[in-house]
C-alpha cells in the first residue's frame, strides 16, 4: 500500500523497485520460432484486409493506428517512465496538419509525412518545460495541455473552430486513389509497421538500453552519466511523432475533423491499452490495443442491438476500459503481455531447475509417464 | 467599479467550487500520498444525485445533504479500490482512481443520461455595499468558509483529525501505535468524497453539469490544491479563489473563449516553478 | 498496543503459556526472497528487563516489528500477554504534531487518554507538551516516543536502539527512565541495543541475533563475561586484548 511505500527508512532498505524481468535479460537476438511468429503475424494481418467487410475494415484501422499511439505511450511510460495523459493532442496535430495541407493543395503524402514532424516538434517545445515535471504532475500537465489545445482549436479559424474541417481528400500516392477502406487498411498496416520497426529499433539500441534505466531509477541513471532530459524528451518527441503519423491517416480516412473528436477520455484510452498489454513492451502495445479495441467493438455491437437505449455503447465502452484498467492495474501491473511471456519464457528457455520440475512440466521430453495421474 | 466587484464576487465564488475539490484532494493525499483522479466524479455524481433528489420532491437542502452523502460515499467506494489492495505504489493508484472515474461515467450515463443537467439555486441578487450580486454566488461562498473552518477544526481539534494527521506525517509510526492507516485512508477518501460532494451541489446551479464535467472539476480542484503542494487546505483555498478571479476576469476583460486557458496555463507554470525550486523532493514523490 | 497478528495472538489471561509476556517460537519472517527471520524463539518473564543484541541487519528490528503486527510472520508464533508497546527505531514521531498530541495518539484504541501517568514517568514532557515534535532535539524525541508508548499502559515495552544516535549523556538519562520503570512499575522492558555494555549493564538476561538466528542467550553477565560475545559487542573481550 502507498503508506508504507512513503516511508522513507522502509523504502530507502528495499533499495529501487526491482526493474521488470524482462527488461533486466540482456536480449542477444531473437529465438527462430518467435521470429516465425512475428512473420506469421505480420502476414496474417496483412492478409486480413483481403477478406474483412466494410465494418471489419473499420475496426481494423481503427485497431492499427491506435497501436501506432500506444506504441508510444508504451515506449514513454515503460521507457521513461512518464506518464501522459494527452497523447490524444498529437494524434490531433497529426490529422489537423495532413487535413490543413492537403485542403492547400499539398500532396497527401506529404501531409502524410508533415505530419509526424509538426507532432514531434510540438512535443519537443512542450517537452522542454513539462518533462521537468514528474508523476502527478506530469500527469496533469499534459491533460491541461489537451484542455489548452482543444480550446486553441475551438478558437482558430484555419482549423476550422469548432464546426471542425470538412471535406478532407482521401489519400493517394501519386494519382493512384488510395481512399477507400482496403487501400486505408493496408496503408495503417504499413504505417503501423514502420513505428513497429522504429520502436524496435530504439528499444535495442545502446540508448535504448540506458533508457531502461530511466524507467526504474531517474536518479540513478543520472548519476550513470545517462543524459536523462535529452532521452525523455527524444522519447516524448517520438511517441508523439507516432501518434501523429497515425493521425494524418485518420484524417484521411474519416474526412473530417472536429475538436469534438479528441476529448481527454480518448488520451486516457490509449493509457488503458498500454496498461492491459503491459508498459514498455511493443507488443504488449500492439496486444493490449487489440484485446480493448475489440471487446469495446464486441460490446458495441451488443449494445446497438435491438432495445437498447441510444447510450447502451457508451455506457458500456466505459465501463469496459473502467473495469479493464482496474483489474489490469491491481491484479497484473505489469499487463497480460510481460506476464505471458514471462511464464512462456520460464518455461522454454529457463533451464531445468531440478528433475522433478521438467517432469511435471514437459512430461514427454523427460520421458516420464505424466504425473498427477492425468491420462 | 459596481461591474468589477460583481466580477470579483463572482470569480471569488468560482474559486470557492475549485479550493472545495482541491481541498478534497488535499485531504487524500495528505493521508494516502495518491492524487485522486476521481475527484470530479465526487462533485458530478453529488451534483446530479441532487438534481434527482429535488425532482423526486424532496425539500432543497435536504436533497443537497443526501447528494453529498452520495458523494461521501463514492468517495469511500474510491478508496477501497485505490488503496484497499497492499502494495499499490500511489502513481498505480493515480490510474486506478483514473480507471474509476471511467466506471462513474458508464453509472452516471446509465442513471442520469448524458445531457447536462442543472440544479436550482437560490434566485435573485442581494445588494452587497450596493453591488447587486447573485445570491447563489453567496451561498457558494458563505457554506466554503464554514466548510474550511469545520475542516480546520477537524484536523487541529479532533482526535480522528489528528490521527488523521499523523498518519499523514509518518504512516510507519501510525502503525506502530496501532492504527489501521488502510482504514484511515478510506475515512479520507470518504472525507474527499463529502468535500467534492460539497462542491458539486455549489457548483451546479451556477453551471450545468453532466458526465463528463468532472474533468475541468478535477483539473481546477488540482490547480488550486497545487498551490500548498497538495497538502495545505489553506493554500488550496487561496489558489482556487487566485484560480476563480483570473478565470472571471479573462472571460470579463479579456476573450471570453480563452477563461479556461489562463488558468491552466498558470497551473502548468505553478507546478514548473515548484519543480525548479525542489527538484529533488518531485523526483522521489513519483 | 494489542496489535500483533490475530492468527498468533493469545492476549487472554490463563494462556499455555501464563509465565511469559513475550513468547516467541519459531518465528519466521520474509520480505519477498529474502529471509529476515528463520525459526527465532525467545521469551520475556513478566517484569523482566531482557536485552536483544546483534550486528546490523541481523533482523532485530524485524523481531519486534513481528511483535507490534507490522510484518506478518511466514510461520511460526507469537504470544503476548497483556500489552506491548514498541518504541520503533528512529523515534518515529509524528512530526506535525505537538509532543501531548504525540502521547494522545500513542492512546489510539483506548478510552482512557489522560497524560498526567506519563508526564509522572517522564517529568522532562511537560514542559515540552506545547511543542511541535519535530523540532525537538534527539534526546528529546526518543523521550517523548518512550512517552508515546507508556500512553498504551503497556505490560511490555519494546524499545528499538534507545541509544541511536544520541550523546552519551542523554542515553544514561533514558536508561534511568528505562530503569525506574521497569523496577517501580514492573514494566517489562525487550531492550534492542547497539551498545552492548548498556543493554547489559539495565537488563538481567540476554540474546543475541545474528543474520537471523538466536546464536547466544543467556544471563547478561555471564554473556559479558563470556569472550566470543564481549569481542563481538564489547569492544574487545574481557582481557586487555586489543
Ligand atoms: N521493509 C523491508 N523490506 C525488505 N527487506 C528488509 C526490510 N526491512 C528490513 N529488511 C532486511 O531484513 C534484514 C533485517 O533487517 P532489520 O532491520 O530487522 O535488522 P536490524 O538487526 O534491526 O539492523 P540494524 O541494527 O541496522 O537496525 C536486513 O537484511 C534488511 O535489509
Ligand atoms: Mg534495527
Amino acid at each position: 500500500m502507498s503508506i508504507s511505500a512513503r516511508h522513507g527508512a522502509r523504502q530507502a532498505r528495499r533499495g529501487p523497485a526491482e526493474p521488470h524481468a524482462a527488461y533486466a535479460r540482456p536480449r542477444t537476438g531473437l529465438p527462430s520460432p518467435v521470429l516465425g511468429g512475428i512473420a506469421a503475424t505480420a502476414l496474417a494481418t496483412l492478409l486480413l484486409p483481403l477478406v474483412l467487410d466494410r465494418g471489419g475494415l473499420a475496426l481494423y484501422i481503427d485497431i492499427a493506428l491506435s497501436a501506432c499511439v500506444v506504441v508510444g505511450i508504451s515506449l514513454l511510460m515503460g521507457f521513461a517512465g512518464q506518464v501522459s495523459l494527452g497523447q490524444a493532442v498529437f494524434f490531433a496535430i497529426g490529422g489537423y496538419t495532413a487535413a490543413v495541407l492537403v485542403l492547400n493543395d499539398v500532396p497527401p503524402l506529404v501531409g502524410l509525412l508533415a505530419a509526424p514532424v509538426a507532432a514531434g516538434l510540438v512535443a519537443l517545445l512542450l517537452g522542454v518545460p513539462l518533462l521537468r515535471l514528474h508523476g502527478h504532475h506530469l500527469a496533469f500537465a499534459t491533460i491541461a495541455v489537451h484542455l489548452i489545445f482543444l480550446v486553441v482549436v475551438q478558437q482558430s479559424d484555419t482549423l476550422g473552430g469548432n464546426v471542425g474541417l470538412m471535406g478532407i481528400p482521401g489519400f493517394s500516392v501519386g494519382g493512384i486513389d488510395l481512399a477507400d477502406h482496403r487501400s486505408i487498411a493496408f496503408v495503417s498496416w504499413g504505417v503501423l509497421a514502420v513505428v513497429v520497426l522504429v520502436s524496435h529499433n530504439v528499444i535495442t539500441s545502446r540508448p535504448g538500453r540506458a533508457l531502461r534505466a530511466l524507467a526504474t531509477s531517474e536518479t540513478a541513471a543520472e548519476s550513470a552519466g545517462i543524459p536523462v532530459g535529452r532521452y525523455k524528451l527524444t522519447v516524448f518527441a517520438l511517441s508523439a511523432a507516432f501518434a501523429g503519423l497515425a493521425g494524418s491517416v485518420w484524417a484521411y480516412y474519416v474526412g473530417f475533423l472536429s475538436p469534438g473528436m479528441f476529448p481527454v477520455s480518448m488520451s486516457i484510452t490509449f493509457v488503458v491499452m498500454a496498461a492491459v498489454g503491459g508498459m514498455g513492451s511493443i507488443w504488449g502495445a500492439l496486444f493490449g490495443t487489440t484485446a480493448v479495441k475489440l471487446i469495446v467493438s464486441y460490446l458495441g455491437m451488443l449494445g446497438t442491438a435491438g432495445g437498447m437505449p441510444d447510450y447502451a455503447p457508451a455506457v458500456l465502452s466505459y465501463a469496459v476500459y473502467g473495469l479493464l484498467l482496474i483489474l489490469i492495474l491491481l491484479f497484473l501491473p505489469h499487463g497480460v503481455v510481460p506476464a505471458l511471456r514471462d511464464r512462456i519464457v520460464r518455461r522454454w528457455s529457463a533451464p531445468p531447475r531440478t528433475p522433478l520440475d521438467t517432469a511435471g512440466r514437459d512430461p514427454g521430453k523427460a520421458g516420464l509417464p505424466p504425473a498427477n495421474g492425468r491420462p | 467599479m459596481t461591474q468589477f466587484l460583481m466580477f470579483l464576487v463572482n470569480g471569488i465564488a468560482i474559486g470557492c467550487g475549485f479550493a472545495l475539490v482541491g481541498s478534497g484532494l488535499v485531504a487524500v493525499y495528505r493521508i494516502t500520498g495518491v492524487v485522486n483522479f476521481a475527484q470530479g466524479m465526487f462533485a458530478v455524481v453529488a451534483a446530479l444525485s441532487a438534481t434527482s433528489f429535488v425532482a423526486l420532491g424532496i425539500w432543497h437542502g435536504v436533497a443537497e445533504l443526501m447528494a453529498v452523502l452520495v458523494g461521501g460515499f463514492a468517495g469511500l467506494a474510491t478508496g477501497v479500490v485505490a488503496v484497499g489492495r497492499r502494495g499499490t505504489q500511489p502513481l498505480t493508484a493515480l490510474l486506478v482512481t483514473l480507471a474509476v472515474g471511467f466506471l462513474a461515467y458508464a453509472i452516471e450515463v446509465l442513471v442520469w443520461g448524458d445531457q447536462p443537467r442543472s440544479l436550482p439555486g437560490l434566485d435573485g441578487r442581494a445588494a452587497l455595499l450596493g453591488v447587486p450580486v447573485q445570491r447563489q454566488y453567496l451561498l457558494v461562498i458563505a457554506v466554503t468558509a464554514v466548510v474550511f473552518v469545520l475542516l480546520w477544526l477537524f484536523f487541529a481539534r479532533t482526535y480522528l483529525g489528528k490521527a488523521l494527521t499523523a498518519c499523514a506525517s509518518n504512516p510507519y509510526a501510525a502503525r506502530v501505535v496501532g492504527i489501521d492507516v488502510t482504514r484511515m485512508a478510506f475515512i479520507a477518501f470518504a472525507l474527499g468524497g463529502v468535500l467534492g460532494g460539497v462542491a458539486g451541489v455549489l457548483v451546479a446551479p451556477l453551471r450545468p453539469i453532466s458526465f463528463d464535467s468532472d474533468v475541468s472539476l478535477i483539473v481546477g480542484g488540482f490547480a488550486a490544491a497545487i498551490f500548498g503542494g497538495l497538502t495545505r487546505p489553506m493554500m488550496a483555498l487561496a489558489g482556487g479563489v487566485l484560480l476563480g478571479i483570473t478565470e472571471v476576469m479573462i472571460r470579463a476583460y479579456g476573450d471570453a473563449s480563452y477563461g479556461t486557458v489562463g488558468a491552466l496555463v498558470f497551473l502548468i507554470a505553478i507546478m514548473i516553478w515548484q519543480s525548479a525550486r525542489r527538484p529533488t523532493l518531485h523526483k522521489e514523490a513519483v | 498496543m494489542s496489535n500483533v497478528p490475530e492468527t498468533a495472538v493469545d492476549s487472554g489471561p490463563g494462556g499455555p503459556h501464563g509465565e511469559s509476556v513475550i513468547e516467541v517460537a519459531d518465528l519466521v519472517v520474509r520480505y519477498g526472497a529474502a529471509t529476515a527471520l528463520q525459526g527465532v524463539s525467545f521469551s520475556v518473564g513478566p517484569g523482566e528487563a531482557v536485552a536483544l543484541v546483534g550486528p546490523n541487519g541481523a533482523g532485530k528490528s524485524t523481531l519486534v516489528n513481528a511483535l507490534s503486527g507490522i510484518v506478518r510472520p511466514a510461520s511460526g508464533t507469537i504470544r503476548i500477554r497483556g500489552r506491548l508497546a514498541h518504541v520503533p527505531e528512529g523515534r518515529q514521531l509524528f512530526g506535525e504534531l505537538s509532543v501531548e498530541d504525540n502521547l494522545l495518539i500513542g492512546a489510539w484504541g483506548r478510552s482512557d487518554r489522560d497524560p498526567a501517568p506519563v508526564y509522572a514517568v517522564l517529568p522532562e514532557l511537560r514542559g515540552l507538551a506545547r511543542r511541535k515534535a519535530a523540532a525537538l532535539s534527539g534526546g528529546q524525541q526518543q523521550m517523548v516516543a518512550i512517552g508515546r508508548a507508556l500512553m498504551a499502559r503497556p505490560d511490555v515495552i519494546a524499545v528499538d536502539e534507545l541509544s541511536l544516535g544520541l550523546a552519551p549523556k542523554v542515553v544514561t538519562g533514558l536508561a534511568a527512565h528505562l530503569r525506574a520503570l521497569n523496577a517501580e512499575r514492573g514494566t517489562a522492558v525487550l531492550l534492542i541495543e547497539q551498545n552492548a555494555r548498556l543493554a547489559f549493564d539495565l537488563c538481567s538476561r540476554a540474546y543475541v541475533l545474528e543474520a537471523g538466528r538466536m546464536v547466544v542467550s543467556g544471563a547478561c553477565e555471564e554473556l559479558a563475561r563470556s569472550n566470543e560475545v564481549a569481542r563481538a559487542y564489547l569492544g574487545g573481550g574481557t582481557g586487555e586484548e586489543p
